[in-house]
């Protein structure tokens, strides 16, 4: 009898036995399968991310092999070997090429595809987005986001005959939104009327406790093409945000290749000729310099139709080594503001390659969602162009 | 007594299943998020060095300057908590001895963000050793002078 009980006994601890294992045994299996999964993606992710700030990466240039493949003219995605952004010739590490990261945007003079990258990369079968941030927002005074509509810029006309008045106010704040006092703000204002160009500044303000830095200085004439260029430090670790005292859309595209500096004209809406005046450069260190005298001429000529004025390009040898952020031109064009020009073709201020996006999220280069996949990310501090900002990157497998 | 058999047989077999599944680890340990905090300090304080700023603040204790500056280096969810220490050679009993001192200290030298229990409860907290070893002053046009005077800064690094 005892041995009876004792077997039932024994069988009922083996079927709660048998019960715990069929419930626990494939999850604690699953939860390491997907453990495993995991650090395989983040070793994967921290691989790929050093080989992209840290490699030079390679591209064949007819039959030999170059680092500087963000330089090659004409460029041609197939050509590129290996990726990396780092910048060939660079002691330092985490420096990127701006020649290579302006590949990674919609570039009119050729860029590289996501899905050519994550071949290059070796990511078949994954997403990655890599996105480059800036250090902190510089926003209008409201919080409002500085862009062609919304402006912080301001010019007074007097009527006694007094010289105008130009006068601004942004805020600068942290990622999270916190107010950065103390901040500097050093401002040249580049503007134009009729055929007068001028150039004003630097002009130096600081950031109160709220985080709003604000100025007013004269200007030598009434302008009706106005942009403020403002270099805005925290700690020495400065941003560049280019704003605009009126919308000026499409009127030619600015590129930067190397030394080479390339107009091309939209080619809609057509605004017809337009004729390059002057050229700046604008680096962290130097501020706005003059490069180029041009001319209502042939020589300095684009239109939007075809043959020999489609583009417009020149050399500058070390041009590069200046670390130019933006370029400012003084072109003599139509105004296209969606409003019949009053004084047809006159002076006008445009800035480049990439003004509207200087001071927010630099670029996002991938796919905007990763929907529920898990997903790693890491960031790091980079330099472009002597600037700071963070790069990040975030990888997932793609879903089956 | 066959019920003995049994729960010694259950006991062994939940041990060695548990034990397995400490033995893997996963991509959220401290292990792996210390690693990673430890390459981003060391790559932010790196990136300062290299940009001639670190030498600069250190030296001239600008604090308020380096606490901004990691501020917008660094991600805004990584906390920090930065000490610089001097090195102060002394003789003790005809031995030489080198003794750590901090120079960042009382409320107008801290350089911190975020809040000092973070640091404390934190499982995650990862801490980078950085030298910096001099600076160089500018003497006349041409000539500079490299001063030797090293400082250790210790970056202690968590998630907020």
């Amino acid at each position: 009898m005892n041995a009876v009980y004792d077997h039932m006994v024994a069988i009922v601890f083996i079927g709660i036995m048998f019960v715990w294992a069929v419930s626990v045994v494939p999850q604690m299996s699953f939860n390491s399968i997907q453990a495993v999964n995991q650090q395989q993606l983040r070793n994967m992710e921290l691989n790929v991310f050093n080989s992209l700030l840290l490699d030079t990466g390679s591209a064949v240039n007819g039959s030999t092999n170059t680092k500087d493949w963000g330089s090659l003219t004409p460029f041609s995605q197939n050509a590129v070997t290996r990726f990396g952004l780092s910048s060939v010739g660079e002691s330092t590490l985490f420096t990127l090429d701006p020649d290579k990261v302006q590949r990674l945007t919609d570039n009119p003079l050729g860029s590289i595809s996501y899905e050519r990258t994550k071949q290059l990369l070796g990511l078949e079968g994954y997403n990655f987005i890599f996105q480059i941030l800036p250090p902190f927002n510089v926003t209008n005074a409201d919080g409002t986001k500085i862009d062609m509509d919304n402006s912080p810029i301001d010019v007074w006309e007097l009527q006694n005959g007094a010289h105008p008045t130009l006068a601004y106010q942004v805020r600068i704040v942290f990622l999270d939104g916190r107010p950065i006092p103390n901040a500097t703000v050093q401002s040249t204002a580049i503007y134009t009327e009729g055929t007068n160009f001028n150039i004003t500044g630097p002009i130096t303000s600081k950031s109160n406790e709220m985080g709003i830095a604000h100025t007013s200085t004269a200007l030598a004439f009434a302008p009706s093409s106005i942009m403020v260029i403002m270099k805005v430090s925290v700690a020495d670790v400065a941003t560049i945000v280019v704003t605009f005292g009126q919308i000026l859309d499409d009127i030619v595209d600015i590129n930067i290749v190397g030394d080479q500096v390339t107009l091309t004209e939209p080619k809609a809406p057509n605004n017809g000729a337009v004729w390059l005046m002057d050229m700046y450069y604008y680096s962290i260190e130097g501020g706005a310099q003059h490069l180029y005298t041009g001319g209502k001429d042939g020589a300095n000529k684009l239109n939007t139709g075809s043959g020999e004025f489609l583009n417009w390009t020149r050399n500058f040898n070390g041009l590069k080594s200046l670390d130019p952020v933006v370029m400012i031109l003084n072109v003599y064009a139509v105004p296209n503001n969606g409003e019949l020009p009053e004084n047809g073709r006159q002076d006008l201020v445009v800035a480049g390659p990439y003004q509207n996006l200087l001071g927010y999220t630099v670029f996002e280069y991938g796919p905007s969602n990763p929907g529920l996949s898990t997903i790693v990310s890491s960031q790091r501090s980079v330099i472009i162009s002597g600037m700071t900002y963070t790069a990040q990157f975030i990888l997932w497998k793609e879903s089956a | 007594m066959r019920i003995i058999e049994v729960i010694i047989s259950l006991f062994i077999i939940v041990a060695a299943l548990s034990f397995t599944s400490l033995l893997s680890i996963a991509p959220t340990s401290p292990k792996y998020e210390a690693t990673e905090l430890e390459k981003l300090g060391y790559n932010v304080l790196h990136d300062l060095d290299e940009q001639g700023l670190l030498p600069r603040f250190v030296y001239s204790s600008e604090w308020q300057n380096l606490t901004s500056a990691l501020r917008v280096t660094l991600p805004i969810s990584i906390y920090f908590n930065l000490t610089v220490y001097k090195i102060e050679r002394t003789a003790v009993n005809g031995a030489v001895v080198d003794n750590y001192v901090a120079i960042n200290s009382g409320s107008n030298g801290l350089i911190q963000y975020g809040d000092n229990s973070a640091f404390l409860s934190s499982k995650d907290v990862a801490s980078v050793t950085y030298g910096v070893v001099g600076y160089t002053t500018k003497i006349s046009q041409t000539n500079f002078q490299t001063n030797y005077s090293p400082r250790v800064l210790v970056l202690e690094l968590t998630r907020g």
